[in-house]
């Protein structure tokens, strides 16, 4: 009974200095501000830098929702290619997987940066029109480079419902959540 | 600001149930198998109330279609202990289904029995994952739902006047179940709004044949009926109750 004992007791031991860093992972996805989260790996290493910054476009040039819907949307590869098709992608890596899943016809699985959860609905639309820049919430997209778009803003509840109120706008739940 | 209300003419409903369909897609409301209605635990938030009158051969079947009824003074509003449901500035008694803890208070203090409670985690087969409505939350387990007047809709509409500078129209948009009913018995609007149809008929045909469900409660619901026009009823003696 005794030599059992110690070997539980060994086991139990282990598994809780094992579950440590496990713990210590999950508790970092969980509880960390968003702006803490590491850049998320994307399909296509998609440089903001290039298009926003060296060649100026506008962020509604490709993101064509935004000022009109309340998703700011993503473009249809088609669209991407209406330039890309005339800019040689031969060697270039990145280019090659967009024209590749182009040619496929499958649609590239960005990997959402700012997440919001089911139950609040945004609405770009409007608070564009109200006088907002896409970088009061989203930062200096144009200046974020390779590694990819990181949140910059927490946009977590107090965060909207401070400038709700700052701005005068509606705080109601069914504002957002319905 | 708007206060939305709606009409439902008794006398023009067939029941068809196209309005309790449209609901359950519009608001991505789970399927109700028929183990779920024998458990009494099925969530339409708009039913279908069937009534059979008279004996036969000599028989009638009368229909009322129940939302939830928006009252103005509702009892479900002061139980809920984490104020999960509240009244908007626009009349309508919301469901804030993320503050929602499932006590269950306010569909025991609902005398419509319009409030519905998850018991399960919704599912729905694979052919119709892609006909959820991406505009409405999709509630789990655990959480009280109902009748939201399509909020969904209203603020889309709010939204869209306010892009283009205006003031919300009248009848410029309607509900799920208004939009799908065939013999256009459901008129869904803003009462405020004198252009607007639910008004007209609230300052006209509710005058005289308009009624509120259990409107001797006090909760002066945001719905109103009309009665059912049979001229081979009997007649009722009125004189009687005013004296």
């Amino acid at each position: 009974m005794q030599r059992y004992f110690r070997l539980v007791l060994f086991a139990v031991v282990l598994l809780v200095v094992l579950a440590i860093p496990v713990a210590a992972v999950l508790a970092r996805t969980y509880f960390l501000a968003p702006t803490a989260q590491p850049v998320k790996a994307q399909p296509i290493q998609f440089p903001h830098q290039v298009h926003a910054q060296a060649m100026g476009l506008d962020c509604t040039f490709c993101h064509r929702g935004a000022t009109t819907s309340a998703q700011a949307t993503i473009p249809a590869l088609e669209f991407c290619m209406n330039c890309h098709k005339v800019i040689p992608w031969q060697g270039r890596p990145e280019l090659e997987k967009l024209v590749q899943a182009f040619e496929s016809g499958q649609p590239v699985q960005w990997t959402k940066v700012h997440q919001l959860p089911d139950h609040v609905h945004f609405v770009h639309a409007v608070h564009l029109n109200f006088g907002f820049q896409c970088a009061d919430c989203h930062g200096d997209v144009a200046a974020m480079g390779k590694p990819g778009v990181k949140q910059v803003r927490d946009l977590r509840m107090g965060d909207c419902l401070t400038c709700h109120q700052q701005n005068n706008a509606r705080t109601d739940c069914s504002v957002c959540h319905y | 600001m708007p206060r939305w209300g709606m009409v439902i003419d008794l006398d023009r409903c067939i029941g068809c149930g196209a309005c309790v369909v449209a609901c359950q897609a519009e608001n991505n409301v789970p399927i109700n198998t028929e183990d779920v209605y024998h458990q009494r635990r099925a969530i339409e938030w708009i039913r279908l109330e069937r009534y059979w009158d008279g004996e036969y051969p000599d028989i009638k079947a009368r229909y009322i279609p129940v939302p939830c009824m928006h009252c103005q003074n509702a009892p479900c509003e002061p139980v809920c202990p984490v104020y999960a449901t509240y009244h908007t500035s626009e009349g309508i008694n919301m469901q804030v289904y993320n503050r929602c803890i499932g006590t269950r208070y306010c569909s025991v203090n609902c005398q419509w029995h319009v409030r519905f409670f998850n018991f399960w985690e919704p599912k729905w087969p694979d052919s119709l994952k892609n006909q959820l409505n991406p505009n409405v939350t999709v509630r789990s387990r655990g959480v009280m739902e109902k009748c939201t007047f399509c909020i969904q809709r209203i603020v889309k509409a709010e939204h869209q006047a306010k892009l283009e500078g205006r003031d919300l129209r009248a009848d410029e948009f309607t509900t799920a179940c208004a939009q799908a009913c065939p013999t256009d018995a459901i008129v869904f609007g803003d009462l405020d709004n004198p252009n607007s149809r639910v008004a007209q008929l609230v300052n006209s045909a509710v005058n005289e044949r308009g009624y509120r469900l259990l409107e001797d409660l006090g909760t002066e619901p945001s719905v109103y009926y009309l009665k059912k026009v049979d001229l081979e009823a009997p007649v009722e003696e009125h004189s009687s109750h005013q004296g």
